[in-house]
Parts: C-alpha cells; sequence; structure tokens
C-alpha cells in the first residue's frame, strides 16, 4: 500500500460541524469532541421538537380559547364551546378561533353567541 | 382595524404566516411578521374533490397595478393630496374586511393586500387568478358572517405570486448506543399568494354584537 498522510481531510469535516454549533454556550462551541455530540444533540432535539411543536401550539390555543370564553359567564368554558361547535357543524379549527381571540375579540362572542342560540 | 393587525402582528402566537403587503402603499407600515412555520402533516397532495379550491383562469387585470403607480408616483401638486386620499380610502375600505379561509386542509386568516403561503398549488402558475371558495368565516367591522360550515357563495380572490419551497429542515434520526443514524434535507413545496379581494358574503345573513 502506498503511504498516504491524512492532512486536512478530518479537519475539513470537523470545521463544518464547527461551523454548526458555532453559536452554542461555552466548550458545546470550542471544543471538537463535544461539538459533534452536541450537533447530533441538536438535530435530534429538533426533529422530536418538531412533532412536539404540533402538540404545544395545540395545547396554547385551547388555553387561550378557554381563557377567553370563562370570561364571557357562569357555566361557559371550552368544552362546552367544542360541542356547540361540532353541533352547529362550523369548522373553524382551533388555531383560527385563538387567533380571532386575540385580534378581535367580539368576533369570538359573535360567534359563541351564534352557536348558543 | 389597523391597530388589532399591529398587535396580531407582534403576538407570538400568531401562527399562520401572514406577510404584510411589501408594495409602497403610503399610509401602511406594517413590521415583518416572523412567526414560526407551522409544518402540516398531511401530504402536498392536493385531492381535486369539491371542498379544494377552485381557480379559474382569467386574464391578469391591471387594478391592482394602477393603484400602486397612484400612489406611488406622488408629483408636489394640488392633484397629489386627491390621489393620495383616493387611495387611503380605498387602502381604508379594503382593510377592514377579513376572512377565514379554507386552502390545502389548513385554515388561514387572510386580509386583502397581504399575502399567505399555502401548500404547493399543482397547475397554478405566476400570475395566475385564483378564486377559493371554501370560505368559513368572513368579518367587518361590525358585523361577522359565520359560515355554517362555509359562507355560502362567498369568494377570496387572490393571485399567485411565486411556487417556491420552504426553507430546509434537517431530518435526523438517532438511536443511541446502536450505531443508527439518517440524515435527509427536506424542502417542502409552497406557494405564495396575494390577497386582492373578498367578495361575495353580502347576502349571507350576518351577525352582530347586539343580537
Amino acid at each position: 500500500m502506498t503511504r498516504i498522510k491524512r492532512g486536512y481531510i478530518a479537519r475539513r469535516r470537523r470545521t463544518k460541524i464547527r461551523l454548526f454549533a458555532s453559536s452554542f454556550r461555552g466548550a458545546h462551541s470550542r471544543l471538537t469532541r463535544t461539538i459533534t455530540q452536541q450537533k447530533i444533540r441538536a438535530l435530534f432535539s429538533a426533529y422530536r421538537d418538531r412533532g412536539r411543536q404540533k402538540r404545544d401550539f395545540r395545547r396554547l390555543w385551547i388555553t387561550r380559547i378557554n381563557a377567553v370564553i370563562r370570561g364571557k359567564g357562569i357555566y361557559y368554558n371550552y368544552n362546552r364551546l367544542i360541542h356547540n361547535l361540532y353541533k352547529r357543524q362550523l369548522l373553524l379549527n382551533r388555531k383560527i378561533l385563538a387567533q380571532i381571540a386575540i385580534l378581535n375579540r367580539n368576533c369570538l362572542y359573535m360567534i359563541s353567541n351564534e352557536i348558543l342560540k | 382595524m389597523a391597530s388589532m393587525t399591529l398587535s396580531f402582528c407582534s403576538s407570538l402566537a400568531a401562527h399562520c404566516r401572514i406577510c404584510p403587503k411589501q408594495c409602497s402603499s403610503p399610509t401602511l407600515s406594517f413590521s415583518n411578521n416572523t412567526n414560526l412555520s407551522f409544518l402540516s402533516v398531511s401530504s402536498p397532495k392536493l385531492s381535486f374533490s369539491s371542498s379544494s379550491p377552485t381557480y379559474r383562469l382569467l386574464p391578469k387585470s391591471s387594478e391592482s397595478g394602477a393603484a400602486v403607480l397612484d400612489s406611488v408616483a406622488d408629483p408636489p401638486e394640488p392633484e397629489a393630496v386627491e390621489i393620495v386620499e383616493t387611495s387611503a380610502e380605498e387602502v381604508s375600505k379594503r382593510e377592514e374586511v377579513f376572512a377565514v379561509v379554507m386552502v390545502g386542509s389548513r385554515q388561514y386568516i387572510v386580509f386583502p393586500g397581504r399575502f399567505i403561503y399555502t401548500q404547493r398549488l399543482k397547475g397554478a402558475d405566476v400570475n395566475d387568478k385564483i378564486i377559493l371558495n371554501k370560505v368559513l368565516l368572513v368579518g367587518t367591522r361590525t358585523s361577522t358572517y359565520i359560515g355554517k360550515p362555509v359562507v355560502t357563495d362567498a369568494a377570496v380572490h387572490a393571485v399567485v405570486e411565486e411556487q417556491g419551497k420552504d426553507s430546509k429542515v434537517i431530518v435526523f434520526k438517532y438511536k443511541k448506543k446502536k450505531n443508527y443514524r439518517r440524515k435527509i434535507g427536506h424542502r417542502q413545496p409552497n406557494t405564495r399568494i396575494r390577497i386582492t379581494g373578498i367578495t361575495g358574503y353580502q347576502d349571507y345573513p350576518a351577525v352582530t354584537l347586539d343580537s
């Protein structure tokens, strides 16, 4: 076998990884072996949390809708609103309802009055 | 309505990507919305059923172009005041309405003059006029038209601006201590649509706060 010196092959690979982790804190952006580990953890967390993101946002919307609706009156809360929504065959989803609750609260009150009737 | 839309811009939970119109409209100055993109789990394949957004190809109208030219070409003459006023009136008339429309099995709040990113609409070229039929709610300053489930005869007119792709996400699958890692890059195709107008909701029974 011919003799091969390793040269800059490993360095090139590691600079790409270092660029990815360049904004990490402390040793996680400075030490090579730690950088490779942290990059793996970061990418894997992103993958897992993209699935979580969908769940988290739905929880947030439900909480917000609940908060706004409970101000309407006693014995009126999120679950009754959703039940009435489905009974009246409205198709608005929680994301839109939460945004309407923030943007234009009167609109949400109009919707809830309409489906209560 | 302008103040409400400004507060909407600053709220973090505003989850649909509605970005303000980039053209120079002298009365509007919305900051750009940097919201998280809501990655839909549904496949990008558009099913051409009756509930999907139907679009018809119409010749490109220069009506919106003329309005922009009026506001941009602002000569220092007494005529300038009239032009600015009419464009301000048009703008304030436009700003009052919003609609909730369902495109690609996702729902968006839509304002005329703004754009939204939707799933890739197959067969729609750039500068195609599109009519979105599945309008779930139309709101004006004083009243709302709540669809059960759809506001009949309401239509949202839009123009396809660009058929591009989302920014790349790296899908990295990893199992620890088992020597398993897979790295895949993914760019979801999308379509940018600029909303030109909301029509056809006037005949529907309106709901106001007093009733």
